[in-house]
């Protein structure tokens, strides 16, 4: 991923042929050229992303709470830094996060893998079912929310008629303090499983299939070649998924929005979810910036690890 | 040279596909079946999961509502302006990298700095953009939720592009090079065009990922810009047992992205991973 693919050194510029490109390139070059058609997009992203980014890290140095009619940001150097350490919603929050990302992304990645090698045929009632996988998937956020309102339901929703069924006792699902994170978790995976089915399916059709006739000559068992050819050879793709899912896993917030609003007592209170309501629905713009940065730097740490693992991968397959 | 495979082993295997569909499909039947149930038949223990008693009722109530009207078009109109200007400004810069005419180490950086952008949580610049669009009086307008968007997809579109440009044969660039192309008209006359698929199946991406947006959305606009995301979530606050409504709305949501969604499949695992891996 750190390979951006760019080509070192430059293409030799040919000399002008006609007269009428020997007075534009006099105007404008190649280089000119090429730099105005970065420029948008990078102006753009500056104002749009790294002003933002700034301006919070400003912010989080400062008092302000906004609720406070006529408020003004009054210098206080790290002092919501300091405070979030022994915050311990924010704590909790950031543990919940942890588990939450956890337990999505080892089940996405290890469900996902089974799911890749299913669809991966060309047999057409395979390739309806890769159609229909990618519903859940391009669905808004919002709508999936308000999807599985109704399938979590406690007193009518499938699942309770479900369990119901399966002679088990009635849950409280998105109500139950011990269960909501789970519940979430499960959305979440619903609607993530089939990018990682696609990928891995992608790269598994791409693998030389010399490899597992060979596999099949000596007498490898499914359970052999599984673990012998297809991981190892899927590692580079499966480290792309895992880290694009990781990062993701960390951005949720629209469900926790539509299903529990961080509740039933804080248990869902994700950290994307407590910034968005210390600083939009509290006001505490200090607070809300620190928890920010924190959490920035925390995402940015992890995907450099991720994105250490995966070079380290590459290396060792010999780059795809 | 398919070995004959045994009927137990078939039928575990068929199971497993079975469960797969149901598991992954049932929740969208759920929703598609419960707009279109009557609002006796939504909230009925043991739940209905069959009917023929269909109606339209939720739709004619969604279409005729003067409000969502607004939202859809404000929606609508959101998602395309993203597309076109991610697409075109996203384009551009990445056709600019796929050249060797700036230095290594400036191309570099750049797609860096771009790939920490796809990385970043979105929250963190949204609180500070909606204290930024109120300075330039940008607050609940579709422009600036336009712009806003691009954070999430021009990142997107550079990569991706990026990608289908570099595949384009290196000899076609040389060529238009020794008979004194500019780079304008490479890339306006020769690249852009070679890559026509790939432009449409990054802009479905760009669509979807606006159409569907809702963080940015739920911030910056109140009622002039508001969006569908941002009006379905209402609803559960305001209008709590109206599932039947709801589901109408997250239904028709869903739709949208479906019909792009199918345009573009072939390419659709370049999209997710950035480009990183191709089929």
């Amino acid at each position: 991923m750190l390979d951006t693919g760019v080509k070192k050194g430059g293409a030799a510029r040919p000399r002008p042929t006609s007269r009428l490109s020997v007075i534009a390139s006099g105007l404008v070059d190649d280089r000119g050229i090429s730099a105005l058609m970065l420029a948008p997009a990078v102006l753009v992203l500056l104002a749009i992303n790294v002003y933002p980014i700034l301006y919070t890290m400003y912010l989080s140095l400062f008092q302000y709470d906004a609720s406070i009619p006529n408020a003004v940001p009054v210098f206080a150097g790290f002092e919501n830094y300091r405070k979030l350490l022994s915050d311990a919603n924010f704590l909790s929050s950031a543990r919940i996060t942890l588990t939450f990302v956890t337990a999505a992304v080892s089940i996405e990645l290890t469900v996902g893998i089974l799911i890749g090698l299913m669809i991966s045929g060309r047999h057409p009632l395979i390739r309806a079912a890769r159609v229909a996988l990618l519903l859940p998937f391009i669905m808004a956020p919002v709508a999936a929310g308000v999807l599985w309102r109704t399938l979590f339901n406690v007193s009518w929703g499938p699942l309770d008629w479900l369990i119901r069924h399966l002679g088990l006792p009635p849950q409280q699902f998105l109500a139950s303090p011990s269960q909501a994170l789970m519940a979430v978790t499960m959305v979440e995976i619903w609607q993530q499983l089939p990018p990682v089915a696609f990928v891995v399916a992608a790269g598994y059709s791409s693998l030389p299939r010399d490899v597992y006739l060979a596999a099949a000559v000596d007498g490898a068992s499914i359970w052999q070649t599984f673990w012998r050819i297809t991981l190892p050879l899927l590692r580079p793709v499966i480290f792309v998924i895992l880290l694009l899912r990781t990062m993701d896993a960390f951005k949720v917030y629209d469900i926790i929005a539509m299903l529990t609003q961080g509740g039933p007592a804080s248990q869902t209170k994700l950290v994307s979810y407590l910034i968005w309501e210390s600083g939009v629905r509290f006001l505490d713009m200090g607070r809300a910036s620190a928890m920010s940065c924190i959490f920035l730097i925390a995402v940015f740490l992890i995907s450099l690890l991720f994105i250490r693992a995966l070079a380290w991968a590459r290396v060792q397959t010999g780059a795809t | 040279m398919k070995p004959s495979v045994h009927p137990l082993r078939a039928s575990i295997i068929g199971a497993g596909y079975a469960l797969l569909v149901l598991v992954m499909v049932f929740p969208i039947y759920w929703l598609v079946l419960t707009s279109f149930k009557p609002g006796y038949l939504t909230q009925t223990n043991p739940p209905v999961f069959f009917t023929s008693k269909l109606t339209l009722t939720n739709y004619a109530q969604v279409f005729h509502d003067d409000s969502l009207r607004v939202f859809f078009l404000n929606s609508l109109t959101v998602a395309l302006g993203t597309t076109f200007s991610a697409v075109s400004i996203g384009s551009l810069a990445a056709f600019s990298l796929s050249k060797s005419h700036l230095s290594y180490g400036l191309r570099h950086g750049i797609l860096t700095w771009i790939l920490l952008i796809r990385v970043f949580p979105p929250i963190v610049v949204g609180i500070p953009y909606f204290t930024l669009l109120q300075r330039v009086g940008l607050t609940d307008t579709r422009s600036g939720l336009l712009l806003t968007h691009l954070s999430l997809t021009i990142p997107f579109v550079v990569w991706l592009m990026l990608g289908f440009f570099q595949d384009l044969p290196e000899e076609l660039d040389k060529a238009a090079m020794i008979d004194g192309c500019s780079m304008w008209r490479r890339f306006w006359q020769i690249g852009f065009p070679l890559v026509g698929p790939g432009v449409a199946v990054t802009a479905i991406f760009a669509f979807i990922i606006s159409w569907n947006e809702y963080l940015f959305a739920s911030i910056l606009t109140s009622f002039n810009a508001k969006t569908l995301p941002v009006a379905i979530a209402t609803f559960i606050g305001e209008r709590r047992l109206e599932w039947g409504l709801m589901s109408a709305v997250g239904t028709f949501m869903l739709i949208v992205p479906v019909l792009f969604a199918f345009i573009g499949q072939r390419y659709i695992v370049q999209g997710l991973t950035f480009g990183a891996v191709k089929e």
